[in-house]
């Protein structure tokens, strides 16, 4: 081989060096609520291999789809963290129009949707490029939750004081329309064939089940009760912030939808499409909060905040695998799949 | 016969009387302790006053009071009353009389240093 052809073929290979994607790394972003860290999970071991640092009374997190930052709520500060995703330093914290909630990312990675609970109320966006907040969304009464559908379209924005779920156009950023005359909690989402939202299973205010929206309809359909299967002398008597049912979610295969209960301290099954309740309750030892998968569906965490402690649980056949011990009081959780080239 | 005896017993007393006194003091603390007693919780940590007997009848019928003192140091008077405020929004039962003194007891007690 000629030098100038060895040449040509190592320079070939360094261009397309950068284009081979690595192997997505998966972690399990465990928020602490009454503490400031964030503790990493990996879900192949369950073990904490990461903590994020230095975020006071954290709430929402969502990482960038490309790897390179994380972004957390802090209520104590009324700011969102941004933290870099190798070393887990903070790279800025962007001030808020008010006191934080949850938080969610677009598909592009290139909004972050922060809900701020304080009266009135809106949904600000920071745009990850500049790290700089360039709208806020009012919205009716302070918001808890925000998520981006799958498909990337539409923001979802809960409120519990509004007693209303208000769907946002993405591309516009304004409120395309509304639901609900009760406090809206958490939400999962069930996707049609071509990934539109078809719909959307919304825990609201002192309801120990959840709502059935049909997206396209824009209306609830159903609403549903969980089991009260556990012996009366067992059953958790609360507080539960009125929310008796609070953490729910569709495995990513779309097969089941997950949902937890306070009182009995358990997560109920039940198949899609046809919300029948499977058998098979799993006990989680504590008050149930946030819910999140493993992108292949095999595992499924809960976290229990009056216990400080995760539950790893095998989807399939519906048992506990671990705990995991984490900081105080855990709520929120979400599953950070970073797909970053070298 | 009976002299060993004696022995033997005056040897086990010489040492059994520290497992003695051991429970005899357990037995005393608790019966001391009135039936009511709990453990020391957040609310034991705060001065008493108007604002804390609001706190306590509001705050916690809803969620436990480490919710609230988790922002110890964090919040200035106006962020305080903000909270109130959404928690009334959240349908906390406290009227408009009460959420200025509330606030003013968080902020003294639980406020910005």
């Amino acid at each position: 081989m000629s030098a100038v052809l060895y040449r040509r073929l190592l320079l070939s290979a360094l261009l397309l060096l950068p284009a081979i994607p690595v192997a997505a790394q998966v972690r399990i972003l465990q928020t602490n609520s009454q503490g400031d860290n964030i503790h990493l999970i990996d879900p192949a071991t369950n073990q904490i291999v990461g903590e994020v640092k230095g975020v006071p009374i954290n709430h929402g997190a969502a990482g960038a789809p490309d790897g390179s930052k994380l972004y957390f709520s802090s209520e104590a500060e009324q700011t969102l963290h941004v933290v870099d995703g190798k070393t887990f330093g903070i790279i800025k914290k962007i001030p808020l129009t008010g006191r934080p909630n949850n938080i969610s990312i677009s598909r592009d990675g290139r909004r972050v949707y922060v809900g701020i609970v304080s009266s009135p109320g809106a949904v600000d966006v920071i745009d990850t490029t500049t790290l700089e907040k360039v709208k806020s969304i009012p919205t009716k009464g302070g918001i808890h939750n925000t998520y981006v559908t799958p498909d990337g379209k539409y923001v979802v924005a809960g409120s519990i004081a509004g007693k209303v779920m208000t769907v946002i156009d993405q591309k516009t950023e304004e409120p395309a329309w509304t639901l609900f005359q009760e406090g809206v909690r958490p939400m999962a989402f069930e996707t049609n064939a071509d990934g539109s939202t078809k719909r959307i299973f919304v825990q609201l205010s002192d309801f120990h089940g959840f709502a059935v929206v049909d997206f396209a309809q824009r209306k609830e359909v159903a609403r549903i009760e969980l089991p009260n299967d556990v012996p009366a002398e067992k059953v958790d008597k609360g507080p539960f912030n009125a929310s008796p049912s609070h953490g729910l979610g569709v495995a990513p295969d779309g097969k089941t939808l997950w949902v937890t209960s306070r009182p009995n301290a358990r997560v109920y099954t039940y198949s899609l499409p046809d919300l029948k309740l499977l058998p098979g309750s799993v006990d989680l030892g504590g008050r149930p909060d946030w819910v999140t998968f493993t992108p292949d569906s095999k595992r499924l965490y809960i976290a229990t905040e009056n216990t400080d402690t995760v539950v790893a649980i095998d989807v399939v056949a519906r048992k506990e695998i671990t705990r995991i011990k984490v900081g105080k009081s855990p709520k929120r959780n979400i599953t950070w799949v970073a797909r970053g080239t070298s | 016969m009976a002299q060993a005896r004696r022995v033997w017993l005056s040897a086990l007393g010489s040492r059994l009387w520290p497992i003695g006194v051991c429970a005899a003091a357990l037995t005393i603390a608790i019966f001391s302790v009135p039936s009511g007693t709990r453990a020391a919780g957040p609310e034991d940590e705060l001065p008493d006053g108007d604002g804390k007997k609001i706190l306590v009848s509001s705050c916690t019928a809803c969620h436990d009071l480490t919710e609230v003192t988790k922002f110890r140091g964090y919040y200035d008077r106006k962020q305080w009353r903000d909270i109130v405020v959404t928690m009334m929004d959240y349908g906390a039962p406290v009227d408009e009389k009460q959420v200025d003194i509330l606030a003013d007891y968080l902020a003294k007690h639980l406020g910005k240093e």
